[in-house]
């Protein structure tokens, strides 16, 4: 079916890694070349062919034009799914291995999460974290469903403001010695020190790293999380991340980015509006709706990489094979149609859906 | 034999590569956030002359009023009309709000009209500005309806001239603003920035070679750069804290983010589109 948006043409293996592969290299799933250039209006854009074995190199595509149609943009080669071919059998019939499958839900948002869940040998146990933005009106939700508490820099100024707010009527103190952080951690110059003392008399830990400019606060928060993790163990940690959303630009980037570096645990950024995680490519992906906190729009995001093909089901645009893009298709504004969404993807996605008012 | 082929074709990527380099170095943008300067200070060459201003459906920045002087064209995309109507008063030192909002009339008000509010509807409708209902289009984001019909309306010549700035693209629900973003990298060949009360965002089109006039009275020092549509194998840039020369950038490795500005001038130059972020002072 002829889609609305540009495809784009993947670079083909480089010609000197054909021949070391031998000309029978099997192409890849859905590996069709485009008739339509990427750039309006250039005929010279870079095409950057990353090879494992040598340096990477710029091959211009005016030079590539000879032997393939449209203009290409630069992207680093795919990695397999296929860790390994199986033993024996012709090289060019490798069937791909089935992906794993991972399971989402936003279950930490219902009032009273249902019992047999919170008690399963599985259970996920919850960390949060408080970046230095307002408060969702959720917070308290949330700070009562986690096991570990932790306030990056600013964000305890947040918490020691915001919490009483949420909590009108009472006591200040009280609400801001019920909901205190187990610890705070980043470089220190944003808390307030009247913040930080009231804190550390409450026993909370002080992390200070300013000495490390390397990395952003949440990428800090993150890092002691899964060294001190609240479970049994990481496999079924999941880290709620409050004020990584809106802001700054560069701050959500940099937030946005700790969702990549750190693919294999579940982090979900949640803003009064909206919540996101990433889909990794190494897995399908299973997203159990649940319409009474969550929906009905939604979004699947091809941040930081186009993907050349992505599927859904039940959603009421689905994607079929499709390919996504800045530039080109983007998912957003669809809507969730069902209990259950299912997506898979060639390519890391950010898969977004709005949340209730009275969430 | 793959010596002799790995020779020619290294020949051949060194002979483009300064080919390359020749063409690449004429083709200089330049960009100045002038637009953000009290009119009166407003210097006599600026890239672009020719502002349009698009409000979309959010919480008005606290220097509206400043932008709605610099711009010749004012539009509202749906509820951002709602937004004027109501927050422009609190904004201005006006001794009612009749007063400002008949001061501040947007000249068109376009999208699908489900967020509009029919009284606003009404009051602007009655002062003059055009209602483009654009409900049949159910296929693009109000944004993109908005930047369409710019482009369809400016005349070619003008177009170099032509700045469009947008508010409340940013923040919100993450689709809408993932969705703006995609409007940056569709209409790649307009100059579009978003603006909040914290930051500006703009496309560096990988076309180009950037030059960023830094006004550091309104903006900085912190800024970023993003290769959200696809990696950056080489980006090369002078006047940063922290620059960058020939470096990757991808998401799940490095991006720059925090960096500093260190100089009245910027630039930018890379093998991917980014997206350019600087922090706002505290206007009002």
């Amino acid at each position: 079916m002829p889609l609305p948006c540009r495809q784009q043409l993947r670079p083909g293996p480089n010609r000197q890694r054909l021949r070391q592969l031998g000309s029978t290299k099997k192409r890849k799933k859905g590996y069709a070349p485009s008739t339509r250039p990427l750039v309006k209006g250039s005929n010279l854009c870079f095409l950057f062919v990353k090879h494992k074995y040598t340096n990477s190199f710029r091959v211009p595509c005016s030079l590539l034009i000879i032997s393939y149609s449209g203009s290409a943009p630069h992207r680093p080669r795919r990695p397999r799914h296929a860790t390994s071919p199986p033993p024996g059998g012709d090289q060019s019939a490798i069937a791909p291995m089935p992906l794993p499958t991972m399971t989402h839900s936003s279950s930490f948002l219902l009032p009273s999460p249902p019992a047999e869940a919170a008690a399963a040998a599985d259970a996920v146990a919850y960390a949060v974290i408080v970046l230095n933005q307002r408060l969702p009106r959720f917070a308290s939700l949330l700070w009562t469903r986690a096991q570990l508490r932790v306030c990056a820099d600013g964000g305890a100024n947040r918490l020691f403001d915001g919490m009483p707010e949420l909590h009108p009527g009472e006591d200040p103190d009280e609400v801001r010695a019920r909901y205190k952080p187990d610890a705070i951690k980043g470089d220190m110059d944003s808390i307030r020190p009247e913040v930080k003392e009231f804190y550390s008399n409450l026993g909370a830990k002080i992390v200070d790293e300013s000495h490390d400019q390397d990395t952003t606060d949440l990428h800090k928060c993150i890092s002691f999380i899964t060294r001190n993790p609240p479970g049994p163990d990481k496999a079924n940690l999941c880290i709620l991340v409050l004020g990584a959303l809106g802001g700054r630009f560069d701050h959500e980037m940099g937030n946005i980015n700790v969702l990549y570096r750190f693919s294999n645990i579940k982090i979900i950024l949640l803003s009064d509006e909206s919540l996101i995680f990433l889909l990794p490519k190494t897995h399908n992906h299973e997203i159990l709706v649940d319409q009474s906190i969550e929906g009905p729009h939604c979004g699947l995001i091809p941040m930081g990489m186009p993907s050349s093909s992505s599927t859904t089901t039940g959603l009421r645009w689905n994607l079929d094979n499709t390919s996504m893009s800045y530039g080109g298709l983007v998912s957003t504004s669809n809507i969730v149609d069902d209990k259950k969404v299912m997506v898979t993807s060639d390519s890391d996605l950010i898969w977004t859906i709005s949340l209730r008012n009275h969430t | 034999m793959p010596g002799i082929l790995s020779k020619s074709l290294t020949y051949h990527i060194q002979e483009l590569k300064m080919l390359w380099r020749t063409i690449r170095s004429m083709d200089v943008m330049v960009h100045s956030s002038s637009f953000l300067l009290p009119k009166i200070h407003q210097p006599a060459k600026t890239p672009a002359n020719n502002y349009t201003l698009v409000v979309l459906n959010q919480h008005l920045p606290r220097f509206m009023p400043r932008l709605w002087a610099h711009a010749k064209l004012r539009i509202c995309a749906d509820g951002g009309a709602n937004r004027i109507f109501y927050e422009m008063p609190q904004m201005t030192n006006d001794q009612d709000c009749e007063t400002t909002r008949n001061r501040y009339i947007p000249e068109i008000i376009e999208g699908d009209m489900d967020s509009i509010r029919p009284e606003v509807k009404r009051f602007y409708s009655n002062q003059g500005s055009t209602i483009s209902d654009k409900s049949h289009n159910q296929e693009t984001t109000d944004l993109h309806k908005c930047i369409s019909s710019i482009r369809h309306r400016t005349p070619s010549h003008e177009k170099s001239d032509l700045c469009v700035l947008v508010t409340g693209a940013l923040g919100g629900r993450f689709d809408h603003e993932a969705a703006n973003i995609n409007v940056l990298y569709v209409f790649s060949d307009m100059r579009i920035i978003f603006l909040s009360d914290d930051c500006l965002i703009q496309l560096l089109p990988k076309t180009h070679q950037h030059e960023i006039n830094i006004e550091s009275s309104v903006e900085g020092p912190h800024c970023g750069l993003f290769p959200i549509g696809a990696p950056s194998t080489s980006t090369t840039t002078t006047g940063l804290k922290w620059n960058l020369s020939e470096a990757k950038m991808r998401f799940g490795s490095m991006i720059s983010t925090s960096n500093i500005v260190d100089s009245e001038k910027v630039t930018v130059q890379s093998d991917a589109d980014l997206l350019w972020t600087i922090s706002l002072r505290n206007l009002t």
